[in-house]
């Protein structure tokens, strides 16, 4: 390691805490949602320092990219009238007592991370895990690309799973709240521009994440990212689909992916015996049919969690008014 | 025939069915409840084949993808996963013809969805051999749970969510970290795979923190069992039932595998199971105490729970001595208290839609009024307490011989003074059951599909007392207890 990597490590490494500490203790909401983006593209550094680059790629995407809205939508609607800078987190009113007590918390997560770091300074410093194994098959696995054979075929099954996590957390959301549908007035003429012009990038650069996922870092979940990132843009620019679409088509959309796995798992369990054991010369296909049913919808999903409710429950309570 | 019954992949179908279910609920609303209730009755259909195929192949296993442990990821069921599964499937079913009428409008087209998620989750949790995959079904598992309390829609319902949330994540991530130490120090996340490797190492010490932490929060032992009552209490009524019959025994399940499996053999002895038996012992006073000082029906039978979870945790300091006869015990009181919970809470259930309230004070002479829903809180109430002939019973007579056998009389003590006081906080509710209150109020019809679910559940607890024999040897099936090695 030379000295310039070794100091812009220690600098990353600085800067992350430092910004996780003012994220937390950041009485703003709104700067410290701020923050909390900083930390999440810093951390997208440091995963790319560690070797990382998937991870790095999905920490950047939905860390700090789609996290950092959701939280925006969230805060907006926690005091939708009043402007951003007004909000602040409200004053305890025992600030004394509180603060007796946040010694127990510190102490115990003190505890916590001198306990990890003893472990983790006594561990092997490289431990080969499952790599030679991956290695091994990943010939036949359909993907040259590790991540992309350990997610989609090797631990397929978890992905699976995975995915419907992914629309159970935005049928939660649903069932919490209902989200208008109308059409709101573009906010400015250079957002409204830069949507239309970044709308089509964005889709081009998810399909490029998807394709290359096979072969390099990229893959489904980073490429559902970039769509979602790009319905997320069009919802702020005032763009609203259609009322008719949202009943079933939404939906079908947003079963996609889940819906693609299970009749896979359930195809190859008929015809292998085994769930989700693909045919060595078909992988390939499978995977990608699997990832770009799993990228539509995971881009879809987090607009619409973007979008903070049920579209269609909006309107059924206004046809029923 | 036969060949079709042993070679049909009956554990992956108890997964894709309800994950299939689920998506279908969510696609076309109007199908939701028929869906969902013919999902649960087939899911317990496939129990049956697999009990079948365990019956004549032994243990189930599942390579998913055909690769195998450590690269794949393994299904495995073997005589515990098969009763936690069937346990899972007769509790779901009582649980869903109790909602089919219960939901109503908007809250049953989001309902049937969640509920069908999460029999997947845990279906997937109790089938699984791989601890990463552990922790995607408690994900699953979490957020379809936080979903449903929320359902309730009050404030004090997305207050207690809210808050099961957090400690619901919380937990996971502390399990998470310990699964990522233990794939660095062993190089696989299958759990007979560790079982082999692992060797006495900080690492495992570590893991064991960690892991251990996450889980008991899950499972609500005190002193974490801070979220456990107001989620239960506000949550829907069928809800609360199977939060309480169900998803705190997951994670007590997943502990007790990985305590079993992994981590018991290496650090046994080394006073783990002590303080769980202390933490255990200190549930059931605590929990009981605070139930008995309830005035809200539902609060009571959530604090019911954190009382009865402590039960389990006796057999940890136990089982050194006396061996498999407490693990026994804590097979029979998962599976009693799962039943007589449910009911309990569904006779609450019926109680708060019969008076519009569930003040204990109020009662108001339910048994002339309501006498199925009165029988059925009774019943559930023996095996609470256990009192022979229940589920309930069996399981604390073995731990209490376990207890005696090894003179450990501080544990019999708690025992006895836990049963004692369960009496107190049972009968309080049925002497208020029995008497006219000051105030007469308005009352309204209770369905009786929502009697007949809570009764019939509390008379499988009852009735879980005279299958003692047939149980007990199908929990031997593959040997989960580890009955051949002598442990230390």
């Amino acid at each position: 390691m030379t000295l310039l990597t070794w100091v812009f490590d220690s600098l990353l490494g600085l800067s992350l805490l430092w910004l996780a500490w003012r994220a937390l203790a950041c009485p703003d909401l709104f700067k410290a949602i701020v923050l909390f983006v900083a930390f999440g593209l810093l951390m997208a550094l440091a995963w790319v320092r560690l070797a990382a680059p998937d991870v790095a790629l999905a920490e950047a995407a939905i860390g700090a990219g789609l996290t950092g809205a959701l939280l925006m939508a969230a805060l907006a609607k926690l005091h939708p009238t009043e402007a951003h800078d007004d909000f602040t987190v409200p004053p305890e009113k025992n600030v004394t007592k509180v603060w007796s007590w946040q010694w127990l918390p510190a102490v115990a997560i003190l505890l916590v991370t001198t306990g990890l770091g003893y472990v983790v300074l006594s561990l092997p410093p490289y431990a080969a895990g499952l790599s030679t194994e991956v290695a091994a098959n990943l010939a036949i696995s359909g993907a040259s690309n590790p991540v992309t054979a350990v997610l989609l075929n090797f631990r397929g099954y978890d992905t699976l799973l995975e995915i419907v996590v992914l629309l159970l957390a935005l049928l939660g959301v649903w069932s919490l709240n209902s989200a208008s549908l109308d059409r709101k007035a573009a906010p400015g003429i250079v957002l409204d521009t830069l949507a239309r012009l970044l709308t089509p990038i964005f889709i081009l650069v998810a399909a490029y994440l998807l394709w290359v996922g096979a072969h390099a870092p990229g893959g489904a979940f980073q490429a559902g990212a970039v769509l979602g990132a790009a319905g997320v843009l069009l919802l702020l620019a005032g763009w609203r689909p259609r009322a008719g679409l949202m009943a079933l088509p939404l939906r079908l959309v947003l079963v996609t992916g889940p819906a693609t796995f299970v009749i896979v798992a359930v195809l190859t369990l008929l015809m292998k015996g085994q769930m989700l054991e693909y045919p060595p010369t078909q992988a390939g296909v499978l995977i990608l049919i699997l990832e770009t049913a799993a990228t539509v919808s995971i881009g879809v999903t987090l607009a619409a969690l973007f979008l903070g409710g049920d579209p269609r429950k909006n309107n059924r309570n206004k046809n029923q008014t | 025939m036969g060949a079709v019954f042993t070679e049909f992949p009956w554990g992956v179908i108890l997964i894709l069915l309800p994950v299939t279910g689920g998506m279908l609920c969510f696609l076309w609303p109007q199908i939701a409840k028929i869906t969902g209730l013919f999902i649960v009755f087939a899911v317990a259909l496939l129990v049956v084949g697999l009990a079948w195929q365990i019956f004549d192949n032994g243990v189930y296993r599942h390579a998913v993808g055909g690769w195998g442990a450590p690269l794949g990821v393994d299904l495995y069921a073997d005589g515990l996963s098969l009763l936690m599964l069937a346990i899972t499937a007769l509790v779901g079913i009582g649980i869903s013809v109790y909602s089919a009428t219960y939901f109503k409008h908007e809250q049953a087209v989001l309902f049937w969805p969640l509920w069908l998620f999460l029999l997947a989750a845990l279906n997937a949790l109790f089938l699984s051999a791989d601890i990463f995959n552990i922790y995607v079904t408690f994900e699953l598992m979490g957020l379809a749970a936080v979903a449903l309390v929320a359902l309730a829609g009050s404030r004090e319902a997305l207050g207690a969510a809210m808050r099961y949330l957090l400690a619901a994540l919380l937990g996971s991530l502390a399990y998470l970290l310990g699964v990522a130490l233990l794939y660095h120090g062993f190089g696989t996340v299958d759990i007979a795979l560790l079982a082999e490797r692992a060797e006495p190492s900080p690492i495992i010490w570590a893991a064991l923190g960690l892991m251990g932490a996450g889980l008991l929060l899950k499972t609500a032992l005190f002193p974490l069992h801070f979220w456990l009552p107001p989620a239960h209490a506000s949550a829907p009524t069928p809800v609360s039932a199977l939060l309480s019959a169900l998803v705190v025994k997951a994670s007590f399940y997943i502990l007790l595998r990985l305590w079993l499996e992994i981590f018991g053999p290496l650090v046994g002895g080394a006073g783990v199971e002590q303080l769980l038996g202390l933490l255990g012992a200190a549930a059931i006073l605590w929990g009981s105490v605070q139930a008995l000082r309830q005035t809200r029906l539902k609060l009571l039978i959530a604090y019911s729970t954190v009382a009865q979870v402590g039960y389990l945790f006796l057999a940890f300091p136990l089982v050194a001595a006396t061996g498999v006869s407490a693990w026994s015990a804590v097979t029979y009181l998962v599976l009693s208290h799962a039943l007589a919970k449910a009911a309990m809470f569904m006779a609450a259930g019926n109680l708060l839609c019969f008076g519009g309230h569930d003040r204990i004070a109020d009662l108001d002479r339910v048994v002339q009024r309501l006498p199925l829903t009165a029988g059925a809180f009774a019943l559930a109430g023996v095996s609470i307490m256990g009192l022979p002939p229940s589920g309930g019973f069996i399981g604390k007579w073995l731990l209490l011989e376990a207890a005696l056998m090894q003179g450990r009389w501080d544990l019999v003590v708690v025992m006895i003074l836990g049963g004692l006081l369960a009496a107190g906080y049972i009968f309080k509710v049925l002497g208020y059951a029995f008497t006219q209150a000051d105030v007469s109020h308005e009352s309204k019809a209770v369905p009786a599909s929502m009697e007949w679910a809570a009764l019939l559940l509390a008379v499988a607890a009852i009735l879980l007392g005279f299958l003692a024999v047939p149980v007990l040897s199908l929990v031997s099936i593959g040997d989960p207890f580890g009955i051949g090695e002598v442990r230390p």
